[in-house]
Formats: C-alpha cells, sequence, structure tokens
C-alpha cells in the first residue's frame, strides 16, 4: 500500500473529525411542568412596569422583569407577551434621571432628562391637576403601573388619578371608570404574577413620613384586599378557566441606597472638613423637638442633591448644626419612622406567605432577595451590592433596580415557578444586562 | 488535498491543555502513543522526555514538528437552556530538538525548545462568563541545552538548562456599564523570562526492561510591569491601573517510565507522571494604581495532578512504524475552583501515529491526539459562575527528523 496515500487519509479524515466535532452536554427539554403558560399577565407597580432611573422610559420598559420571564416562557409553550412600550419617538417617556459626571471630589452629578411622552394634563375634580401620557392600545401582557398601593387597585377612579394607569385606559381623565382589579381581570389568562404591596409604605418611607397621607395602608385592610387580589386572580380574568401564579413579598426599602446612601457619619466628615468642631446633625424628627440625629435615623438621599447642609437661615443659623434650622422632617426617616416601616412591611410580607400558601402560588421572597445581594455577592464575576451607583443593582433614584438587578429578581421568579409548578423554564442570562450607565 | 487541509487547519480554531494550562505534545512518535516516552530511548524528543536517555540514542539527529490543537469548549449555565461554546482558534505546539556529539562517545549534546504551558480560550466578548474571562492566550517557550552523560553501558544521566521565555494574555469584561450600554473590559499583557532545569537517569536492566526517571523543575513566570488595558467609562479611567505583576508558577513535574521489548519489532512504553500543580495557590495581579480597584487575588488552590501513559511501537516494516496509545489524566483543579480560562477535569486521551522512514536519513512521523475531558458541574467559589463544563481536544500533529 501507498504509505503517503495512509497518512493523507488518516490526516484528513482527523482534521474533519476534529473540524465537526463540538462537545455535547446532556439535552435539556424544557417543560411547562403543572402550570400554562398561554397568557401569562404580570400585575404590580412600578417595579413590575420596568420604572427606573427616577422614570418610566422605553429602555427601561425593554428591561422590565415581567418581559424576561414571558420571552423565557415562549420556551415552554408561552404566548406573545406585549408591553406597554412608549413609541420610539417618545423614548425619554415620563423623563428620568441620567449621571452626567462626578465632581471634583466624586460626588455623582445627575441631572433630569425631560419627559417626552406627556402630551397635556387633565383636572380631576376634587383631585387636582394630573399629567396625560401618550395612550397606549395595543396588547398588553404587562398591567405594571407606576405608583399603585394595594389599597388603590378596586378604585374605580384611580384611573383618573395615575397617568400611568390612565394611558393604558380607553377614556381620558376624568371619565375612566375601570378599577385596576377589574381591569387586569377584564380578559381570560392562564398564568399571573403579582408583585403588589410596595407602594402601600413606600412613599411614607421616602417622603421622610412627613405627609400624613402617605401613613402606610392599615394592616387589616392589606390582607383583606390581598386575599381579594390573589382569590379574584386565580379565577384567571373574564372568561379564563383558572390561572396559576407567583406572587412576592415587598423589600426592605431602609436597605436600599435611597436609605443608605447619605449617612451621619459622611455628612459629619463633609461638614468637618471646613468646620472641624461641629459634632452633631440636627433634624427634625416626626414628632418632638429638633435634636441630634444618631445612627439609627435614616437621612434621604434627596438630601444629597439638595446641598442645604450649612446654609444659613435668616436667622444666620446653619442648616442642619444648629437645634434652630434642623435637617426637615421630608429630608429624614427617623429611628421611630423607620420602624413603623419595618414594622408594616414585616406585616404585610406576612400576609403575602400566607395568601401564597393558601392560594398554592408560587413565591419569591424578593425581601431576603434584595437584602442578600444588597449585602453584597458575586454574580458571574460581577461584584453586586446596594451601594448607590456603582453596586449594579439599584438604578439612579436608589430604589428600582438596573436592568441587571431586574434581570436577577427575573431569574428569581423563574425559580420560584420551575419549584412550584414543576416547570423548567430557563433563566436569563443576567450578564446581558447593565448596571448603571456611566458618562 | 493539500489545499483542503491547509484550509482546515487555518479554519479550525483550538486551544490545548492536557492538564490544566499543561501541554502535551513534545514529541510526535510519543504523542501518538499516549504520551509516555521518560522510560524508553526513542528519538531526539527524549532531550524533553529524559536528558539521560539522549547518550542512547543510535543516531544524531534533528526534528521538528508541532501539533495543532483544536479544543472546542461548552458551557451551560445551571437554569439556562444555551450552550455557549469557545471559539474557534487554530492553536499549534511547535517543538524542535537536536542531539549531537559522538555517538561511540559517553558524552552527548542535546538542545530542545519547545512549550510545556500554553493555551487559547476564546469566548465570545459577550458571553455569560464575560466577567470571568472572555479570551485567555498563554504560551511559555522552554530552550533547554542539554548533556547527557552514559556512565556505564546500561545506565545514563542527563541534565538540561532551562530558559523559559513566557507570554500571557487576557481579557475579561469589566462590571462598569459605559455611556453606550456595553460593559468595560480589561486586557492584561505581559512577558516572562525565567529559568528552570530538567534532569533524568535512564538504566537498562539485565531483563531487557529500560526505566527512566525524570524531574523537569518548577519555573515561575514573572511578569513584571505588563500592560494593563482597562476600557471603563471615561470619568473613571484616571483611577484605572496601567501596569501590573503577576506570577505565574508553571510546575514541576516528576515522571518515571518503563519499556518492554515484547519482540524487536515492538515497543511498549508506560508513563506515570506527578505535577507539582499543589503551587498553584492564587493567581494575583498587583496594579499601580489602586484607587478604583484593589489588587486581585483569586484563589485556585490546586492539587497535585498525575497521569497514567501507555503506547506501543510496532514497525510494520522495515519504513513504517503504527503506533497507539492512551492516558488518563487526574486533574489538579478541586471541587469549587474550575474557572472558564481552564475548564479543566478529568480526561481520557487515545492517540494514535505512524512514522515513515522515507530515506536511512529523512522520516516523518504523524499523529493524532484525541482528548475527551469530562463534563462538570461547577460553581467556582470566587465568581460565583454555576454550570457544565465540557472539553473535547483533537489534536493531529507533524514531525520531520533528518538523521546523520
Amino acid at each position: 500500500m501507498n504509505s503517503k496515500f495512509i497518512f493523507k487519509s488518516i490526516l484528513a479524515v482527523a482534521v474533519v473529525t476534529a473540524a465537526s466535532c463540538k462537545p455535547e452536554l446532556k439535552t435539556i427539554t424544557p417543560s411547562k411542568g403543572s402550570a400554562d403558560f398561554t397568557r401569562y399577565i404580570a400585575v404590580g407597580n412600578s417595579l413590575t412596569s420596568g420604572f427606573a432611573d427616577g422614570g418610566l422610559y422605553l429602555e427601561g420598559q425593554q428591561n422590565a422583569f415581567p418581559l424576561m420571564i414571558g420571552t423565557q416562557m415562549q420556551t415552554v409553550g408561552g404566548g406573545t407577551f406585549s408591553m406597554p412600550f412608549f413609541n420610539a419617538n417618545q423614548a425619554d417617556g415620563s423623563g428620568y434621571k441620567k449621571l452626567s459626571s462626578f465632581t471634583a471630589t466624586g460626588d455623582p452629578v445627575i441631572t433630569d432628562v425631560p419627559a417626552q411622552a406627556v402630551i397635556g394634563s387633565a383636572n380631576v375634580p376634587g383631585f387636582g391637576t394630573v399629567p396625560l401620557f401618550t395612550k397606549y392600545a395595543g396588547d398588553l401582557n404587562n398591567y405594571g403601573v407606576p405608583g399603585i398601593r394595594l389599597n388603590n387597585i378596586t378604585l374605580t377612579y384611580y384611573g383618573n388619578l395615575n397617568p400611568y394607569f390612565e394611558r393604558l385606559l380607553p377614556n381620558t381623565s376624568p371619565a375612566n371608570t375601570t378599577s385596576y382589579l377589574s381591569f387586569v381581570n377584564a380578559k381570560p389568562f392562564t398564568f399571573f404574577s403579582m408583585w403588589l404591596g410596595n407602594n402601600d409604605v413606600l412613599g411614607y418611607a421616602t417622603g421622610g413620613a412627613a405627609v400624613a397621607a402617605d401613613f402606610p395602608t392599615d394592616k387589616a385592610l392589606f390582607t383583606q384586599l390581598y386575599n381579594l387580589a390573589a382569590s379574584t386572580m386565580i379565577k384567571g380574568g373574564a372568561g379564563g378557566t383558572g390561572a396559576k401564579g407567583v406572587v412576592a413579598t415587598i423589600p426592605d426599602v431602609l436597605s436600599t441606597p435611597y436609605f443608605t446612601t447619605v449617612t451621619l457619619k459622611a455628612l459629619l466628615t463633609a461638614v468637618q472638613a471646613s468646620a472641624p468642631t461641629v459634632q452633631a446633625i440636627f433634624i427634625q424628627p416626626g414628632t418632638g423637638a429638633p435634636r441630634p440625629a444618631t445612627a439609627e435615623d435614616y437621612f434621604l438621599l434627596p438630601l444629597k442633591a439638595a446641598n442645604v447642609i450649612g446654609k444659613p437661615n435668616a436667622a444666620g443659623l446653619p442648616y442642619g448644626l444648629h437645634p434652630g434650622n434642623p435637617v426637615e422632617s421630608k429630608y429624614v426617616l427617623d429611628k421611630a419612622e423607620a420602624a413603623v416601616v419595618a414594622d408594616y412591611t414585616n406585616s404585610y410580607n406576612a400576609t403575602i406567605k400566607s395568601v401564597a400558601a393558601a392560594n398554592g402560588l408560587a413565591l419569591v421572597d424578593a425581601n431576603a432577595l434584595l437584602k442578600v445581594y444588597g449585602a453584597g455577592k458575586v454574580v458571574n464575576g460581577a461584584a453586586v451590592s446596594a451601594a448607590y451607583i456603582t453596586g449594579n443593582l439599584f438604578s439612579l433614584d436608589g430604589i428600582h433596580l438596573t436592568p441587571f438587578g431586574y434581570a436577577i429578581v427575573a431569574n428569581e421568579f423563574i425559580k420560584s415557578i420551575n419549584s412550584q409548578y414543576g416547570s423548567s423554564i430557563p433563566t436569563v442570562d443576567v450578564t446581558k444586562y447593565r448596571g448603571v450607565k456611566f458618562p | 488535498m493539500k489545499k483542503i487541509l491547509l484550509s482546515f487547519l487555518l479554519a479550525v480554531p483550538i486551544l490545548g491543555y492536557s492538564q490544566s494550562y499543561q501541554v502535551n505534545l513534545q514529541g510526535q512518535k510519543q504523542t501518538a502513543m499516549g504520551g509516555a516516552g521518560t522510560g524508553v530511548a526513542l528519538d531526539e524528543a527524549a532531550v524533553f522526555f529524559n536528558p539521560g536517555a539522549v547518550s542512547f540514542l543510535k543516531k544524531n539527529g534533528v526534528q521538528a514538528g508541532g501539533s495543532a490543537i483544536f479544543l472546542k469548549a461548552a458551557f451551560r449555565e445551571n437554569g439556562s437552556n444555551i450552550t455557549e461554546y469557545t471559539k474557534e482558534k487554530l492553536t499549534v505546539d511547535p517543538s524542535v530538538y537536536a542531539v549531537f556529539g559522538n555517538p561511540n562517545n559517553r558524552l552527548r549534546f542535546g538542545l530542545g525548545v519547545y512549550v510545556p504551558f500554553g493555551g487559547a480560550v476564546h469566548w465570545d466578548p459577550n458571553w455569560t462568563g464575560k466577567y470571568t474571562v472572555t479570551s485567555l492566550d498563554l504560551q511559555a517557550i522552554y530552550v533547554q541545552p542539554t548533556l547527557s552523560y552514559k556512565i556505564t553501558d546500561h545506565i545514563g544521566i542527563g541534565a538540561g538548562f532551562v530558559y523559559t521565555n513566557g507570554k500571557v494574555d487576557l481579557k475579561r469584561g469589566v462590571p462598569l456599564t459605559l455611556n453606550d450600554g456595553t460593559s468595560g473590559t480589561a486586557q492584561l499583557k505581559g512577558h516572562s523570562n525565567d529559568f528552570g532545569w530538567n534532569a533524568g537517569i535512564y538504566v537498562e536492566t539485565v531483563s531487557g526492561v529500560t526505566i527512566g526517571v525524570t524531574h523537569r523543575s518548577q519555573v515561575t513566570a514573572q511578569v513584571k510591569d505588563g500592560d494593563a488595558i482597562f476600557r471603563v467609562p471615561q470619568a473613571l479611567q484616571d483611577g484605572f491601573p496601567t501596569k501590573f505583576n503577576a506570577s505565574l508558577p508553571l510546575p514541576a513535574t516528576s515522571s518515571i517510565g518503563l519499556g518492554f521489548y515484547p519482540s524487536s519489532k515492538t515497543i511498549i512504553a508506560v508513563d506515570a507522571n506527578w505535577v507539582h500543580w499543589s503551587k498553584y495557590k492564587v493567581l494575583a495581579f498587583d496594579y499601580n494604581n489602586n484607587s478604583r480597584i484593589p489588587n486581585t487575588s483569586s484563589p485556585r488552590n490546586y492539587h497535585d495532578g498525575g497521569a497514567l501513559r501507555v503506547g506501543i511501537q510496532n514497525m510494520a516494516t522495515e519504513r513504517l512504524a503504527l503506533r497507539l496509545g492512551a492516558a488518563y489524566a487526574f486533574t489538579p483543579v478541586g471541587k469549587g475552583y474550575v474557572t472558564p480560562e481552564v475548564p479543566d477535569a478529568n480526561r481520557i486521551l487515545l492517540s494514535a501515529g505512524l512514522g515513515y522512514k522515507a530515506s536511512e536519513r529523512f522520516s516523518i512521523d504523524l499523529s493524532f491526539l484525541y482528548e475527551n475531558v469530562k463534563s462538570r458541574n461547577e460553581t467556582n467559589i470566587e465568581t460565583n459562575l454555576s454550570g457544565d463544563f465540557k472539553t473535547v481536544a483533537y489534536i493531529p500533529g507533524i514531525a520531520l527528523s533528518y538523521k546523520w
């Protein structure tokens, strides 16, 4: 035999083999388990809508966690997941915050991107003026409405008060008469996610407990409404034959950058750079006389941007440095108020957990999840924490998540659904999503 | 035919490790025999395999060869249904040996240039593990002048001084988002120049069995003032480093090998290698500017690794040698420490090859090595990257030799 021929043949076979063979991993066939994802709808507030950086805008909507879940559900028989997107020429939506630069001392300079989707305003009798956004009239799966509280979901006039809800409804303020709960149940669905309740305590906390109307929703009312919402949702909407679903606890806002970025220590350090003798920051607590702040009081993120510390008032007293000119209540959640936030959050979460268990719903403990990631965790090589701007988890408003953060949440929902219903919806690749955009 | 072959060779990319980033492709005959060669005096590649056997080579010669490494690794994140593959990139692992001196004398000389450590792993720049690594190119070229001395007619010793020239080019994503929405990247590039040694003993026993024992020293590749190229947001750029120092152990290997000669036409070689990987504790980078990022120290905590190898050579005709081999290599990488830059696991190696003596002086050797790295489900303790890894490699090789 011609040995050259042998050599050549062997080499040719070897090279062809090498070029064609890929390593094989055991095949995975995604399955829907005992659930049906034909029409999945997402019910919730700003977190569900994709709100980020202090606004609702197209890019945030495109990174809404229910959209990630809905897209992944398509591998196990899920249908199209439609989002109420702002159109491309109104992509800035409600407007949002943007990181423009850093000062010489390293402080972030955050500017506002103006709204593009506001088309006017309506005067709602007895309430006031609300802005109007361009309507969205197409198919809808994500019903997330920024700002909605659980105790808003049965109000028939709520569609006139909340422009984010109004834009999804057929009528214009003040002519809307459909409650949120009725609206989401107007069409049949087979699966739902429901993440409500955050705003029932959030406004109280972010406003420094300074506005009486923001007081958290009554605990018993919360339980009653959560039961109503769950029992309504599992019927699967008008004409539906029942639905399965997933619900989530509400995060403890006190561990978000909105409350953890401006600290007593940071304020004192900044002041002492020019006035070394200053030893205290005076605050106006919710009740009682002004007093020096302690490490158990929370200063709010907007205090930093307001840049008021040390500014003398008419009497010449420096802001925050003298009991006669304390840091205003709206910038402080004092120790007692923080305890109220924690108490209501815990109570709501106990309700959510028990209602989920009673109705056989999958549960995401978003409170525990965001605490774990907020405390610092490495995700596929990327450090994640609740650090403002650099932590990758929270967006520029210090409360809502970045796309990276929403992807982590989406995966937690998927894991919870899979575990409850025996499905195997694939998770999303969190590293495909961004953190805060730097200049 | 040649054109077809060439186009395949250029089109298919690869990277090759035989154990972590150690590459065991230093001689075509030995590669075809499962990588065994410590206990036999086969050819000029004994400069690498056992300097003590060099003085037993019957002729002087020079050989030059290379292996093309077609390596493909796959990763699937736990929970995901998407499998990601390394990109196709051809790496060639060359080796050149020369043996000279009077074959009738007890003292012989050798020179070897080979690449015992290297690798090229190229993932998609936007893959799931981008914040751990997107690409690694590593190559340590060893140059080894060697002396080999026959103490008696049946015992030879040899030793070589090793000069190592290393280069490394590591890229990964940085989890900071640029203004265009993409993430930052880092590239660490550097060179090293270091020294080591290689020594061995070769014994012909009265029973006819030959025995070899060798040790190649550790070389610690030190990169000084390597280039750290960070592409990060403009506003943060000043806080990032531009230079780095790092060191990487190229571990010592101790081997024992046996040669059996069941007939005048047949040689069976058996090797056991012990690779002192336990010196590789951390992969650390020290930067010249730490205002944005600290120095890093990633735990590796390798344990020693080993391999068992067996090969057979049969002279089918006067001119044609047929070779077969098999080996099993134990990974040095413990649970929790697998990284996508070296997705290592225990592996099976199967090999075959041909040697053709075109004339008294000129011959050609071909080898083909198949490596199957076991699949492994891992969660890295540092990065939390969690999923299934699987790697296979196809490694054809060729060497030409000239004897006198």
